[in-house]
């Protein structure tokens, strides 16, 4: 989201503003449509927010924009003003989601850069046409109405009352003649405001147009002949026209004295146009509410100030070189062996307040998944009522935070996983009754911590996976990579995310586009990740993605091979021991395993897979390290365990990544004496050894 | 310098408003986005100029514009409203806003309008 346009602050900001308000407008829009009817604030807070989106996309010379708003304002203002009238919420609900579905598009268009050129025309034709079928019904109720405009009529048409006015009260009768400037907008309003100000000088005053609030000709007429104000007053052409020149956005005034008798003709005639002009039809003017009113709003109101991502991520690299400063200064190799109580107590301090930056820093760029979860709302309604299914989205702990980085790579998995869940999960309501499932089917989306990770589950009570389907389509893939008869159902199950699994077969309107599960995976697993799946037949099938807090800044054992330094993340660390010659022993094809209270781990040695010189062959010699990464549990074997630190992330170099793939190397990060060390993948290292 | 008080629900225009101020010597002295805190900002830090939006959450520019001028009957409060809104914008006139601009509006149009109201 960050300065893909040219860097231009304002589009930027013209951008995200009026993407939140899209999503909130969404969300209002699907919890009425659930509710089945839209309350008066619901249409207040819909017709504010149009009305918003349509003035900033103005500003912002975005006419696509713009006019949709402009559709969906026109609509919501009716149905504010004709609060009692039966609509079809359905119909509304429709319109405007595909208005925002548009909005939505062309703000695509602009954060890629390219022109905003939509034609939504079409669209604002059935919006008229639906505006003018509601319009017609109402039009019955105006002749009731239309004693109500006429005491409005009262209070602005000032001049009418005082007809009575002795005429010979004043001296001078004047003609003024005035021009607004062109695109000032609103003339017939800018001209009542001239009305307003004149009776504040003199009560024996007319104008044409008379009408400026109902008549919306009013405008067209003052801006081809001017607004003419025609007054008797006893103060001087010069301070007549002192007043006039006060007028905002005045283009032109002209300002002659006339004779009384001129005054009066003229007047007599414009009372009898105004009496040949039509009724002013019942538009109800309104009161404005809203000062009385509570609304309760989606928005919720926070202390929030909104900061550039750009400056977050300098903010956690730099965090990032902090912590490794700070290690180069308390494990200094000058201050190896000093007795430094003092000193100890200092780095302490400082260690204790550098973590306490850490923290803060991850939990500002941490963001709940709320805004995620609550768009899948969208997606389960748009698709239930595609597929003729009905599906309830039941959301659970969005209140979960994630890195933002993260966020925007897990967005398109979980829709997809949403999408899969409700086209091949959830039965149709017929077949679920004929099962004596509820008619309704349930998706879950939950999030929630699980120590170092957050999990997010997509869980359905539909059909849940067909074993021998699986079986049968990863044998015709040639995916199998284990006997079928040892495999567990969940193994079984999880053959789905396989790369390949997927085929065209499979492609509907919605899901597996020849894409599949695949893409799912690997874009979790990109931000070190991992996902997996279980099932029941006829009750559901449960999702799990596993995703990492945090990518920068781990807690990490450091060990020797040979002159090779590498790191260990502790989370994946059970113990560490040196072994006893009796408990390794080799399996028949050559495997090395190691027995630990009952229990066979395989060994990995590492200077072996990692291809490194060292002294130390000899099991004995060495420190085994039990780790468990992803329910798999292996011993590695090293020369010698360093000691532990809290360590930087850094991704490999490019040139390295691209040279030699290292699925067994996680990253790099330094050492307190500034020696690299490589940060060890447990899962990879166990793939490179050929284990799973 | 020409004290302005920017009050807009929309960060985007307020950020619009105020960038075209500061580079015609306004001094922007506060912001506020919805009716209740312009109010109390005005009270707070007394400007020479407000620029108001007419639809707010909590409380509308209208009602906003009504407790200023009770305050203060010689402020001086220019609406800023997007087309179609006649009859909300008449009312801020009968309530003693100096004047409106219309989304979307130049800056020459801003700059104007704000300096004409602190002449008269």
């Amino acid at each position: 989201m960050t300065g893909q346009y040219g860097n231009e602050p304002m589009m930027e900001m013209f951008l995200f503003e009026t993407s939140q308000l899209i999503e909130q407008l969404e969300q209002l829009i699907i919890s009425c449509e659930q509710s089945g009817h839209y309350t008066e604030d619901a249409i207040n807070e819909i017709f504010r927010i149009m009305h918003t989106i349509k003035g900033s996309s103005a500003m912002m010379m975005q006419d696509s924009i713009s006019v949709i708003a402009h559709s969906l304002e026109d609509l919501f203002f009716f149905l504010r003003e004709n609060k009692h009238k039966a609509v079809d919420n359905s119909a509304v609900s429709d319109l405007v989601l595909e208005g925002i579905d548009l909005i939505k598009v062309e703000l695509e268009k602009l954060k890629n850069g390219d022109n905003a050129d939509g034609n939504s025309s079409e669209l604002q034709d059935r919006i008229k046409a639906f505006l003018a079928d509601l319009q017609i019904d109402t039009s019955s109720r105006a002749t009731s109405q239309q004693k109500n405009p006429d005491n409005k009529k009262q209070q602005y048409y000032l001049s009418m009352d005082k007809k009575k006015i002795i005429t010979a009260k004043y001296k001078n009768t004047f003609k003024a003649t005035i021009h607004f400037e062109e695109g000032c907008e609103m003339e017939n309003i800018r001209a009542y405001t001239i009305v307003h100000n004149v009776s504040d000088i003199t009560d024996e005053f007319f104008h044409i147009p008379e009408n400026l609030i109902d008549d919306d000709n009013s405008v067209v007429k003052i801006r081809q002949q001017g607004f003419q104000l025609f007054l008797k007053t006893n103060s001087s052409y010069k301070e007549v026209q002192e007043f006039f020149m006060q007028t905002l956005f005045l283009k032109e005034l002209i300002l002659d004295q006339i004779e009384d008798s001129e005054y009066e003709r003229l007047r007599n005639e414009k009372q009898k146009m105004t009496d040949k002009e039509e009724h002013i039809t019942g538009k109800q003017l309104e009161e404005h509410q809203e000062g009385n009113k509570e609304i309760q709003s989606l928005s919720s109101k926070q202390n929030v100030i909104s900061v550039s991502m750009a400056k977050l991520d300098k903010l956690m690299d730099l965090v990032g070189e902090m912590v490794i400063a700070e290690v180069m200064v308390i494990q200094n190799p000058d201050l190896k062996g000093l007795e430094l109580e003092n000193f100890q107590k200092a780095a302490r301090q400082l260690h204790k307040i550098s973590s306490e930056i850490q923290d803060i820093v991850m939990s500002i760029r941490m963001v709940p998944l709320s805004s995620t979860f609550l768009k899948m709302h969208r997606i389960v309604r748009d698709m239930s009522k595609k597929l003729g299914k009905k599906v309830n989205l039941k959301i659970i702990g969005e209140e979960t935070e994630v890195d933002k980085n993260v966020i925007e790579h897990i967005a398109d998995p979980i829709m997809h996983l949403v999408r899969n869940a409700i086209d091949h999960g959830i039965e149709s309501p017929e077949e679920r009754l004929a099962k004596n499932k509820p008619e309704t089917g349930t998706v879950t989306l939950e999030a929630k911590n699980a120590g170092n990770d957050v999990l997010v589950i997509v869980k359905d009570d539909g059909r849940g996976l067909n074993k021998n389907e699986i079986l049968k389509k990863a044998r015709a893939n040639g995916l199998l990579y284990k006997a079928e008869e040892e495999m567990t159902d969940k193994e079984i199950y999880n053959m789905i995310f396989l790369p390949g699994f997927s085929t065209k077969e499979n492609v509907t309107e919605f899901s597996g586009r020849g894409v599949g599960m695949d893409v799912v995976v690997r874009n979790i697993e990109i931000i070190g990740g991992s996902v997996s799946i279980d099932s029941t037949p006829d009750k559901g099938s449960v999702i799990t993605l596993k995703i990492p807090l945090t990518l920068a800044i781990i807690d990490g054992m450091n060990i020797r091979v040979g002159s090779s330094y590498y790191t260990i993340p502790t989370i994946s660390i059970r113990e560490s021991f040196r072994p006893q010659e009796e408990s390794i022993f080799t399996d028949p094809s050559g495997n090395e395993l190691i027995m630990v209270r009952g229990q066979c781990y395989p060994v990995l040695r590492l200077h072996e897979l990692l291809k490194v010189k060292t002294d130390i062959t000899r099991f004995t010699d060495g420190i085994i390290t039990i780790v468990e990464q992803d329910g798999r549990t292996i011993c590695v074997f090293s020369d010698e365990l360093i000691g532990q630190q809290q360590v930087v992330v850094k991704a490999l170099p490019e040139y390295i990544r691209k040279f030699k793939k290292t699925k067994a190397i996680a990253g790099c990060t330094l050492l307190g004496d500034g020696s690299i060390s490589l940060i060890l993948d447990i899962t990879g290292l166990a793939s490179l050894k050929g284990l799973r | 310098m020409k004290r302005v008080l920017i009050v807009d629900d929309a960060e985007f225009m307020r950020m619009s408003i105020g960038t075209i101020l500061k580079n015609h010597g306004f001094e922007i002295v506060g912001e506020a986005e919805d009716g209740i805190e312009s109010v109390r900002k005005y009270k707070e830090l007394n400007p020479d100029i407000v620029t108001m939006d007419i639809t707010m959450p909590e409380m509308s520019g209208i009602a906003a514009l009504k407790e200023i001028m009770e305050y203060d009957p010689k402020a001086n409060v220019v609406m800023v409203t997007a087309i179609g809104q006649e009859a909300l914008v008449r009312e801020a006139v009968t309530n003693g806003a100096k004047s409106f601009l219309v989304k979307p509006f130049t800056e020459e149009q801003l700059i104007n309008v704000l300096n004409k109201v602190l002449e008269i």
